[in-house]
């Protein structure tokens, strides 16, 4: 009983903190996505029902804005978890020795997302950019921020970024194994390949699951560099679902349809988060 | 140890209160750059001028210019009184329009009679002013003066040129000057200056056109759709754009696009990367606003085009050369708390006194007469002046509530066609079919 109110005790904050700054917004949310509501009458908006629901769910812009999240963030994901986890496990002796290298690989995560959008921008420019100039060099003349790539060029803009955090967390969770299991498979004749996959890997599972989620709802809710480097374009080509949502708020005067769009969004994290707490719960029982 | 806490905390409070007390009485939301910049001129004649006697300060408050328009409404939306005065434009007024002070009761008789016609209507919605304007906007065709006069002098190029242009276009043509072009002669100079259709050509685009998925972009693009006889609707309100004119308005690009005759990365270009094609030497022409000519024109920042630049209207269609004309100005909020005191800082602004210390601080008035008095220092403004009087439209609707939220339509079907994502039938369609749904929200 002394523990459970201990318990109690111990989340009060955290919970009240949530109620306070996440509850309320998340119940006028929830009322306006109901609404018929523009900046206009945002202070008396209309209850009209599921419409701004029925309506995100029929809209094909707003599908095809959720499937442009999705791939993008399943390919920069999975990306950043193999790049990272290659480098954990291949430079640790080097990061564990010169520890300010990984001061110096982290150095991408210091700048805003907004203002690499409008680096690359300049580094992509086909006049004066530095990265069509090397091209050239090859014979190559790629239009980078045309159709044919620009896909490509924004989830790398965003694996480039962003891979030094999944390598800052995996990096951790590596250091974390205690050294006395990979000695002993060692001795025991295990090869460094065998140690990866049958030690490292398994016991890393968790931390790269968590890593992973946090990159794919980082991902999955890009708006940034996007924006500033493409606008969502050629045509909607990069247009994200924040991208696709902020344009139905704020350009569009849509907040009810805009909002009802966002719950959707949130739903889909949520599914999400539910379904990588239980493995990562698992993971910890077992 | 207590009492020095004691005088430090009374100095403190009275420096508070007094930068309080020192505080202005009339606020003006503004965005940094050259516009608060010249701005703050005109505040600062005011504040040692008339403000003196009226008993009141001006100050501005500036918002960083990354979605400056979008939390400007959302505090307007929100009934701020932090701010009185704020920055309008013609396409964001019918939106903002709930949310100020309509200014004719605030305006002495006959104050901004002086500014250009098509500026005040282009702040004006439901019959009443909203903004005086500050700085007024148009588009030219920006060629190179050397380029251009050798092609009107040298027989060889001329011939070359009437080839392309048959080839191309169907009909031979001859060079013609650059304040005389049609759609067609556009084309067929950009075709020439292309060096992948004339290897001889000294640059390697003719053109530099601005195709990202942005609604500043369709406003450039929308002369093609004027000059030929096109609007987003007619006078009763129908709408219009899945129009044999807008048709013809998304082929001229696209002519353009199809022959490599402006740089493929211009699917992302807007201003700046148009400035740098143009500037940069690569390409021979660009369409472009009005404020890029400093810059182009600058041998400092571009020295391959700096004091070589041309300037002509937009190239002409059936209905002859048309430009999109909008402006900026200063509107009021109506939750203001200092309505009269705003009213008359507003009055000032409109003055012509006021609007010369604008334009020598580096503004763009909406002042044919100061426009035409400047040349001397800017030699486009005249040209700014004229071509909003002669050829400057407001698109029927471009000032209602609904005008963003149609130029996002656009500017996502037309990218999208100019990129290949759709066909010129699906996107004029679907356009119609946005419009509608965004004129109805």
């Amino acid at each position: 009983m002394h523990r459970r109110r201990e318990a109690w005790w111990l989340i009060a904050p955290l919970a009240i903190f949530m109620v306070v700054w996440l509850g309320f917004p998340f119940l006028s949310n929830l009322y306006y996505s109901l609404s018929d509501v523009t900046f206009e009458t945002l202070s008396s908006p209309t209850l009209t029902g599921f419409g701004n629901f029925a309506d995100a769910a029929g809209s094909a812009a707003f599908w095809q804005s959720l499937w442009f999240s999705l791939r993008f963030a399943v390919i920069a994901t999975t990306a950043q978890i193999i790049i990272a986890l290659t480098l954990a496990i291949a430079l640790r002796p080097l990061l564990e020795r010169y520890r300010f290298l990984l001061a110096v690989l982290i150095l991408p995560l210091m700048i805003s997302p907004a203002l690499m959008g409008i680096m690359y921008k300049l580094m992509l420019n086909e006049f004066v950019g530095v990265v069509p100039q090397y091209l050239a060099l090859f014979g190559l003349y790629p239009n980078l921020l045309g159709p044919d790539w620009v896909v490509t060029v924004v989830i790398a803009i965003e694996v480039l970024q962003w891979t030094p955090f999944a390598l800052l967390l995996l990096l951790t969770a590596l250091q974390a194994i205690p050294e006395e299991l990979l000695d002993a498979a060692y001795v025991d004749g295990a090869k460094p390949r065998d140690q990866v996959r049958r030690i490292v890997l398994p016991l890393m599972g968790p931390a790269i699951a968590i890593t992973a989620f946090i990159r794919f709802i980082d991902s999955f809710r890009v708006f940034d560099h996007i924006y500033v480097l493409t606008g969502g374009g050629p045509g909607t080509l990069t247009t994200s679902s924040s991208i696709f949502i902020y344009r139905a708020f704020f350009q569009q005067g849509r907040l009810g349809f805009a909002i009802a769009s966002s719950l959707i969004l949130m739903a889909f994290s949520l599914l999400l988060l539910w379904a990588t707490m239980r493995y990562v719960l698992k993971g910890a029982r077992t | 140890m207590k009492r020095r806490f004691i005088g430090a905390s009374a100095f403190a409070l009275a420096v508070a209160l007094g930068a309080q007390a020192a505080q202005a009485d009339v606020t003006l939301l503004f965005w940094p750059g050259p516009e608060s910049d010249a701005m703050q001129a005109v505040i600062d004649a005011f504040n040692e001028g008339p403000g003196q006697e009226l008993g009141f300060e001006v100050d501005q408050l500036l918002f960083s210019r990354q979605g400056f328009f979008d939390k400007e409404l959302s505090d307007l939306a929100a009934g701020s009184t932090e701010f009185d005065l704020a920055l309008v434009t013609t396409y964001t007024l019918g939106r903002y329009a709930p949310f100020l002070e309509p200014l004719d009761q605030y305006l002495d008789p006959g104050v901004a009679d002086h500014f250009a016609p098509v500026a005040l209507d282009s702040l004006s919605a439901d019959g009443s002013i909203y903004g005086i304007p500050t700085d007024i906007s148009v588009h030219f065709a920006f060629y190179r003066t050397d380029l251009i006069d050798e092609l009107m002098n040298n027989p060889d190029w001329q011939a070359r040129y009437s080839e392309i242009a048959a080839e191309h276009l169907g009909a031979a043509r001859d060079p013609v000057d650059p304040g005389d072009w049609t759609w067609d002669d556009y084309i067929a100079t950009a075709l020439f200056f292309t060096q992948s259709i004339n290897p001889d050509a000294p640059t390697q685009f003719g053109s530099a056109l601005q195709l990202q998925n942005l609604i500043f972009n369709i406003m450039i693009w929308q002369s093609t759709l004027v000059s030929n006889g096109g609007n987003w609707m007619d006078a009763d309100g129908t709408i219009t754009i899945d129009s044999d004119a807008a048709r013809r308005g998304l082929e001229i690009y696209q002519t353009i696009i199809d022959a490599g005759a402006t740089p493929p990365g211009s699917l992302s270009y807007e201003f700046a990367e148009a400035n740098a094609a143009f500037g940069t030497g690569r390409a021979a022409t660009t369409l472009q606003w009005n404020a890029a000519f400093n810059i182009v024109n600058d041998p400092d920042e571009y020295p391959e085009t700096g004091g070589l630049v041309g300037i002509a209207p937009m190239p002409a269609g059936p209905e002859g050369h048309r430009t999109h004309s909008h402006s900026l100005g200063i509107g009021m909020n109506a939750a203001s708390e200092n309505k009269d005191q705003a009213g008359q800082f507003l009055n000032y602004l409109a003055s012509i006194e006021a609007q010369e210390i604008y334009a020598a601080a580096g503004g763009t008035p909406a002042v044919p007469s100061i426009l035409e008095g400047m040349s001397d220092q800017r030699p486009e403004f005249p040209l700014i002046g004229q071509f909003a009087a002669d050829y400057g439209f407001v698109i029927n609707g471009g000032t209602a509530a609904y005008a963003v939220p149609v130029y996002e339509v656009l500017a996502q079907e037309f990218s999208g066609y100019w990129s290949g994502q759709t066909d010129i039938d699906t996107a004029l369609s679907q356009a119609a079919s946005g419009m509608a749904e965004a004129m109805a929200q």
